[in-house]
């Protein structure tokens, strides 16, 4: 087992892509927070990890609010002691064209997805730089390469995700702390299911080199490779797990 | 059965340590270089280690050579499951007014062509076991340029669209292409030629305090190989310790 030993915090780890890296570490023998607005699912998944052997702590957050995120580093120091690795994979999905859009759904977006990543890793970068190694991990979006109608304040939240990795990624390499993004091609989760028909998804699904349908399991490889030892000299990276389906 | 890598440039710095990595995960290993005396040190530290290495000598620009090359060891051990092709080098640091044509051609096929000419051969090898992984060996000059290495930066920014292409190219397949691209590494050829100051100043640059090691590159490449990345496909892979941020 890989992280026996490390201690994980994942944000957003209640369900789809979130909930399938908190497994995967847990898997690999790390202990995980599972950090979620949604608690009750979120102490469903710590039974899993639990059933997995190892241990699990489940925390309500708001990922958007200070107070909230400064709860969830005090329950995570109370409960292991020490954070490892964080993975900010919390975010919101919202609908609109730009034109008529209301600030609240701007705000919220970019508040949830990119001031998220910055609380988060805020909080958990001085124990990281005391123990002089960690690991931050951002969940972006190949949407933040290509874009998305109707999903303009996700698409700069995600694009901006991958800038606010790579500054974070200067400050805090001399500590020995490594900060990347993985850019998830479209997956069979819940968030593309609220704006298009189940037949429209899977096409899209479908639609790439390799034609297979990714799966939240799909994306934990390539979390687990940077989370370990084997990654320690890969930093300010935006790592695209797409199938192919855009190359940059 | 052993899954087969065939590595080109593995006696090399990097090329050596991905062969030790791959045979370290149990795979037979075919180390190709045009210096047969350095794979052949490398075969025999994998040897050592109980692990199945072979060396082979090419010259990967010469389309003969490696079509016998490619065809003896599909011949020999049946089926080629990793091609890694890491030959390859910037041999100059000069203006462009002063480089010839025969060293830009130079240049250009080691990096360039030798990988187009291993692809070629063993694509087809892959595509009747309908599986395989494809790592090509880029650089961070290929995104970034680097003045006096006017061949090599366009070589290396070559096999980064050469290998997006036969990414979508060879997908039906079930075969994967990436590159890789290394930043700073402390192989024997760089550290060789390098004044201690030169290095000293780079570590400054780099945010993770050091310069890349072999093994860090092998990781990388040894990940490409494994299910783990399944669903990577056409990408580039900079282990640079975060000096360059595409």
């Amino acid at each position: 087992m890989r992280l026996q030993g490390k201690v994980a915090v994942v944000t957003g780890g209640a369900q789809g892509i979130g909930r399938a890296i908190a497994l995967g570490l847990g898997r690999e023998g790390a202990k995980v927070v599972v950090a979620d607005l949604q608690e009750d699912k979120a102490k469903n998944v710590v039974a899993e990890l639990q059933a997995l052997g190892t241990e699990g702590h489940p925390a309500a957050v708001n990922v958007a609010d200070e107070s909230s995120v400064k709860r969830l580093a005090n329950a995570t120091f109370d409960r292991f002691g020490k954070v490892d690795i964080l993975v900010n994979d919390a975010g919101v999905y919202l609908k609109s064209f730009v034109i008529g859009m209301n600030e609240e759904l701007w705000d919220r977006t970019i508040d949830v997805n990119l001031g998220g990543n910055f609380l988060c890793s805020r909080a958990f970068v001085p124990s990281m730089r005391r123990q002089k190694s960690g690991r931050i991990i951002s969940i972006a979006s190949g949407i933040a390469h290509y874009g998305a109608k109707e999903f303009a304040p996700y698409a700069a939240s995600k694009a901006a995700i991958i800038g606010f990795v790579k500054a974070l990624a200067r400050e805090v390499g001399a500590d020995g702390i490594t900060v990347n993004a993985i850019c998830p091609g479209a997956a069979n989760t819940a968030m593309p299911r609220t704006h298009r028909t189940e037949e429209e998804l899977m096409q899209r699904l479908r639609g790439n080199p390799l034609g297979h349908v990714l799966e939240p399991e799909d994306f934990v490889g390539s979390i687990l490779f940077l989370a370990g030892d084997a990654a320690s000299y890969i930093t300010g990276q935006a790592i695209n797990v797409n199938c192919g389906s855009y190359m940059i | 059965m052993s899954q087969v890598a065939l590595i080109t440039g593995g006696g090399g710095g990097i090329g050596g340590a991905v062969a030790r990595r791959m045979a370290a995960a149990g795979m037979t290993v075919v180390l190709t270089d045009f210096d047969h005396g350095a794979a052949e040190v490398v075969r025999g530290e994998i040897a050592a280690a109980g692990g199945r290495a072979d060396a082979l000598s090419v010259d990967v620009t010469q389309s003969r050579e490696v079509k016998a090359m490619v065809a003896d060891v599909e011949k020999r051990f049946g089926r080629i499951d990793v091609l890694a092709n890491i030959a390859g080098g910037s041999f100059y640091t000069k203006r462009i007014e002063e480089f010839t044509w025969a060293e830009w051609k130079e240049v250009v096929d080691v990096n360039l062509k030798g990988t187009f000419l291993m692809c070629r051969e063993v694509a087809p090898v892959m595509q009747k076991q309908k599986s395989g992984r494809i790592l090509n060996t880029a650089s961070n000059y290929g995104v970034t340029g680097s003045a006096l290495r006017t061949p090599y930066s366009a070589a290396k920014a070559g096999i980064i669209a050469f290998t997006k292409t036969l990414a979508q190219e060879l997908a039906p397949d079930g075969i994967l292409v990436n590159t890789v691209a290394p930043g700073p590494t402390d192989t024997p050829r760089v550290m060789g030629k390098e004044p201690p100051e030169t290095r000293k100043q780079r570590w400054s640059q780099i945010p993770m305090g050091r310069t890349g090691q072999p093994e860090d590159l092998a990781e990388a490449f040894y990940f490409l190989t494994t299910p783990e990345s399944n669903w990577i496909t056409g990408q580039t892979f900079h282990v640079n310790g975060g000096l360059v941020m595409p």
